[in-house]
């Protein structure tokens, strides 16, 4: 049972960790905090169904639909934080046009699909073949989830590391005004990293929707919390953080409800979130791990 | 007069609403005026709700003596939280302070004299009106009183700069401490009121979502007063029954407005007519 | 809406034909306006219980128009509004309705937690109110006004553990629900307390919270226990969900619930790995009560998918009222002095009445699915 606990909690941190991501690239670079990140998950995973449904192979349709999850962070940006960031607007004003936000785009949702679950007519876990090893099973589903993951987070570590982009986006994280006067044109780094940042939670999104092979209006809310402790656990704004932080969270879920404690499962996971920022008050990997990235 | 009189047979419910959800954004506010993202409102307000209606249903405590009781253990949770998080700012601060409600929501949804999920049912609804806005009165003249006296002076300087503050020796701890002690005493009396005025409580009443409720009122009120945070709940009490027209469209303008203010009106709904006030970022 | 369309009136017409009962009459209320207040979470939360809801009372309006219902003549409309899963809404809603004057009864809320905000104010103000999804223990005995044409989870639970356990024998079992919720929460506690009763060595007792998606740690965990049976406690979206995620683990015990799983998306999205799961329920979508058919059919024309329990009782509600309006109640007192003497009213779930603690006298139906739709379980 132990090692089949281990696998649930390690596929489900990777799709945490994924969502943790893209949110706490927006926090390294802006230091708002975007209250829609979970919207534009379940509107990516809901695009993804759309496209899948007009008979675009899988890949394709979640590709398609991850650039749309980007896209709608662009207008995110656009719409709700460029003209706050124009006039300086400290925090808290984010926090709130971000759940504007949210709202608007959980009501167009709503009145384009329904409140009725939409499920993938290719199928999730129920008809991906189950592969047996040892005292573990696991789905092809799962692996091309976990797989597909980790391949997006090791490339945004490489982007952020190796390209000029990543180089720019690093040097708006430290700061904004120095980047600007060394030439880095700022409206179009901070739209790039919202367009990775979102299409990685987008990303995020469409994977859980095939994995569950369910799309619903609320598919955001229970990740939308966790996903704020994780960041902060990791230490805002810190990409390997965030990581870390994402399997903690899914082990630390998966271990409690393991040891007969489901009923506790939130308590212990904000218990042990709370204990670390007393230890640590500025999260596991401090604040401005995005420089070192 | 009679007009006045149809009106409150109307919406009775939804004036007693605002006068509660007014004492929760100031009580928010208080802590946003010493600059600290302390997000357990929440939490405060329903320990103060379940102690309030456990002395009152299952040992019959007279109400007044029930809503004291329930004031004073939230404030001193809150005092005690300050110890913990003394050394959280930010973003910090505010993720551990959820956090911290999170906790008391899964607490009260397992223990057994709370009733769990099912909730507290039956209460007797005994605070009417009158009570309701005698609190708000109070508390509302209570932060006047304070804003006068040179604790005031602290907090503000606390919250422009902590460094600075500890420079002319304002002991932050203690700030920090009572401000934090004072948003759980009038979160407290909002909550023990709401279980004195609602059939039902139930833990979800007092998860996140309430959380964000609160935060969303006193920022689109105006954080930089406590006229703010009154404003803004007030605000948004009413909103949902005032657009009820819109049908199928009052979810999507609810998120327009919420974006339209904060975009259009930066110090909040009650710096429109309060131009020149101070701009806090906190 | 007021227009009645041409292919509305041939409608009438076959109906009466075929359906002597289904044809307006004129009855002592004809010509009169009755209002129905209905108050229903379409938005938010509970919007997937709250929107087959509205759609069902759309139907209704529709059908009093036609005559398909009979409200003797009358002007019967039902005027549903979004609670937005608020509960401040909802008591502020049904503050609106009591005392606007012209509303002879409030159906809903949709939730048992909204149910017990608001039905005390109409018990103070001796206003009919009548739940049709309102399930958990003691919503009816907020006050005389207060009725319901929902099956308890009470009256649902011990049958379903009794009819499972005479045909499996099973001998241990797991409970799976969700604790912060007042429906499923009952459920779990009604399981615990059915299957020990019935000699059934509960296991293992697993919970969740509402919106979850992963089941998988809590599953696996129930298999380490090898149970025969495992009764679920959700409402459908998690539901689906668990039996997915317990067929991808090679889950191989039994699975039943209760009313929470009496919905198209238990077959419809859970396919294969829903065959066999037994329900409990307060309605059976292929039950042949005329009215029932002719519902199910219409319904499902109109939205495109089968209507599920949450719309059934609705419309039953509808057809509740419409029967009282028909027999002469418009106005408040009338409606609460006809609901007294109701005997047995013909709906989609059957024909109803309600005993003295104002509860739905009906008899929950045991229902398995095979293939794409749920039969009787024997």
């Amino acid at each position: 049972m132990f090692a089949q606990q281990l696998l649930n909690g390690l596929f489900l941190g990777a799709v945490y960790a994924l969502f943790a991501v893209g949110y706490t690239l927006v926090f390294g670079v802006l230091d708002i905090l975007n209250l829609a990140h979970a919207a534009i998950f379940t509107a990516a995973a809901f695009a993804a169904f759309s496209l899948a449904a007009a008979g675009l192979p899988l890949p394709l349709a979640f590709l398609g639909a991850a650039v749309a999850g980007g896209i709608l962070g662009v207008v995110l940006d656009r719409v709700a934080f460029a003209p706050l960031r124009a006039r300086n607007a400290g925090t808290l004003a984010p926090l709130i046009s971000s759940i504007g936000f949210a709202i608007i785009v959980g009501a167009l949702l709503r009145g384009k699909y329904g409140v009725d679950e939409k499920h993938f007519a290719t199928g999730g876990l129920d008809t991906a073949p189950a592969i047996h090893l040892g005292a573990v099973t696991f789905t092809t589903v799962e692996l091309a989830i976990f797989a597909a993951a980790i391949a997006m987070m090791l490339g945004l570590s490489w982007v952020l590391r190796a390209t000029t982009l990543g180089r720019r986006i690093r040097a708006v994280a430290e700061d904004r005004v120095a980047a600007a006067l060394l030439g880095v044109n700022l409206e179009r780094t901070i739209a790039a990293t919202f367009f990775i940042a979102s299409a990685l939670g987008g990303a995020a999104g469409i994977l859980t929707g095939l994995e569950y092979n369910s799309v619903t209006l609320d598919m955001g809310s229970p990740i939308e919390l966790k996903g704020l402790a994780i960041i902060v656990l990791g230490g805002m704004g810190s990409v390997t953080g965030a990581v870390i932080g994402g399997f903690v969270i899914g082990a630390v879920e998966t271990l409690a409800i393991a040891n007969g404690l489901s009923e506790w499962r939130d308590a212990i996971t904000f218990g042990v979130m709370f204990l670390i920022l007393v230890a640590r008050p500025n999260g596991l990997f401090g604040k401005r791990a995005l420089r070192q990235a | 007069m009679n007009a006045l009189a149809t009106f409150y047979a109307h919406y009775s419910q939804l004036v007693d609403q605002i006068g509660i959800n007014a004492l929760l954004a100031l009580s928010l506010s208080v802590s946003l005026q010493a600059g600290q993202l302390a997000l357990a409102q929440a939490a405060f307000m329903g320990i103060a709700a379940y102690a309030s209606a456990i002395l009152t249903v299952t040992y019959r405590w007279p109400m007044v003596a029930s809503i004291v009781a329930a004031v004073l253990l939230a404030t001193l949770v809150a005092a005690l939280l300050a110890y913990p998080v003394r050394r959280l700012r930010g973003v910090f601060l505010a993720i551990a302070t959820i956090g911290f409600g999170e906790i008391v929501r899964v607490v009260a949804n397992n223990l057994s004299i709370t009733g769990g999920a099912e909730g507290m049912s039956g209460l007797p609804q005994d605070a009417g009106t009158a009570m309701v806005y005698a609190a708000l009165v109070l508390v509302a003249l209570a932060l006047f009183g304070l804003s006068r006296t040179k604790f005031a002076l602290a907090v503000a300087l606390v919250r422009e700069d902590e460094h600075a503050a500890r420079g002319v020796g304002v002991d932050v701890g203690m700030v920090r401490t009572f401000s934090l002690a004072l948003g759980g005493a009038i979160a407290g009396l909002a909550g023990a009121l709401y279980a004195h005025s609602s059939a039902f409580i139930t833990p979800n009443d007092f998860g996140f979502e309430r959380m964000e409720q609160i935060l969303v009122w006193c920022v689109i009120g105006g954080v930089t007063s406590p006229l703010g945070a009154v404003v803004g709940a007030t605000f948004l009490s009413v909103l949902p029954e005032l657009i009820r027209f819109l049908a199928d469209y009052r979810e999507i303008t609810n998120g327009i407005i919420l974006l339209a203010v904060i975009v259009f009106a930066p110090g909040g709904l009650a710096s429109l007519w309060r131009r020149g006030a101070v701009r806090i970022h906190v | 809406m007021n227009r009645i369309t041409v292919p509305a009136l041939a409608l009438c017409a076959v109906a009466a034909l075929v359906a002597p009962s289904g044809a307006a009459s004129k009855g002592p209320a004809a010509g009169k306006t009755v209002h129905v207040g209905v108050i229903s979470d379409v938005t938010g939360g509970a919007g997937v219980y709250g929107t087959p809801q509205k759609n069902a009372y759309e139907l209704a309006n529709d059908d009093v128009k036609s005559g398909k219902i009979d409200a003797g003549g009358a002007n019967l409309s039902f005027d549903v509004q979004d609670a937005a899963s608020d509960g401040a809404q909802v008591v502020n809603l049904m503050q609106k309705f009591i005392t606007d004057g012209s509303t002879a009864i409030v159906l809903g809320p949709t939730l048992s937690g909204e149910a017990k905000q608001a039905f005390p104010l109409a018990a103070r103000a001796s206003f009919p109110v009548m739940g049709t999804s309102t399930t958990a223990e003691g919503v009816t005995a907020i006050g005389p006004t207060v009725y319901r044409d929902a099956l308890a989870e009470s009256q649902v639970i011990p049958t379903t553990v009794r009819r499972t356990h005479d045909r499996w024998h099973y001998k241990t079992a797991a409970i799976i629900f969700g604790d912060d919720n007042a429906f499923t929460k009952t459920d779990g506690d009604l399981f615990a307390r059915e299957l020990k009763a019935a000699g059934v060595d509960v296991v293992d007792s697993e919970t969740f919270h509402q919106k979850d998606t992963d089941f998988q740690p809590a599953l696996t965990r129930i298999e380490s226990k090898h149970p025969d049976v495992i009764a679920i406690g959700a409402l459908f979206p998690e539901a689906t969900k668990i039996i997915l995620q317990a067929g991808k683990l090679g889950i191989k015990a039994k699975m039943f619930g209760g009313n929470g799983l009496n919905s198209p998306d238990m077959y419809g999205v859970a396919g294969p790995a829903a065959q066999g799961i037994v329900v409990g329920a307060a309605w059976y979508s292929g039950a042949k009560y005329p009215s029932n058919v002719d519902f199910v059919k219409r319904y499902t024309a109109k939205y495109g998918k089968g209507p599920d329990q949450f719309a059934a009782q609705s419309y039953a509600a509808a057809q509740v009222v419409a029967y009282l309006v028909a027999h002469g109640a418009t106005t408040k007192d009338e409606m609460t002095s006809a609901l007294k003497n109701v005997r047995v009213i013909q709906t989609v779930l059957g024909p109803i009445g309600f005993d003295t603690n104002r509860d739905v006298k009906s008899s929950p139906v045991i229902l398995s699915i095979v293939k794409d739709g749920f039969t009787y379980f024997h």
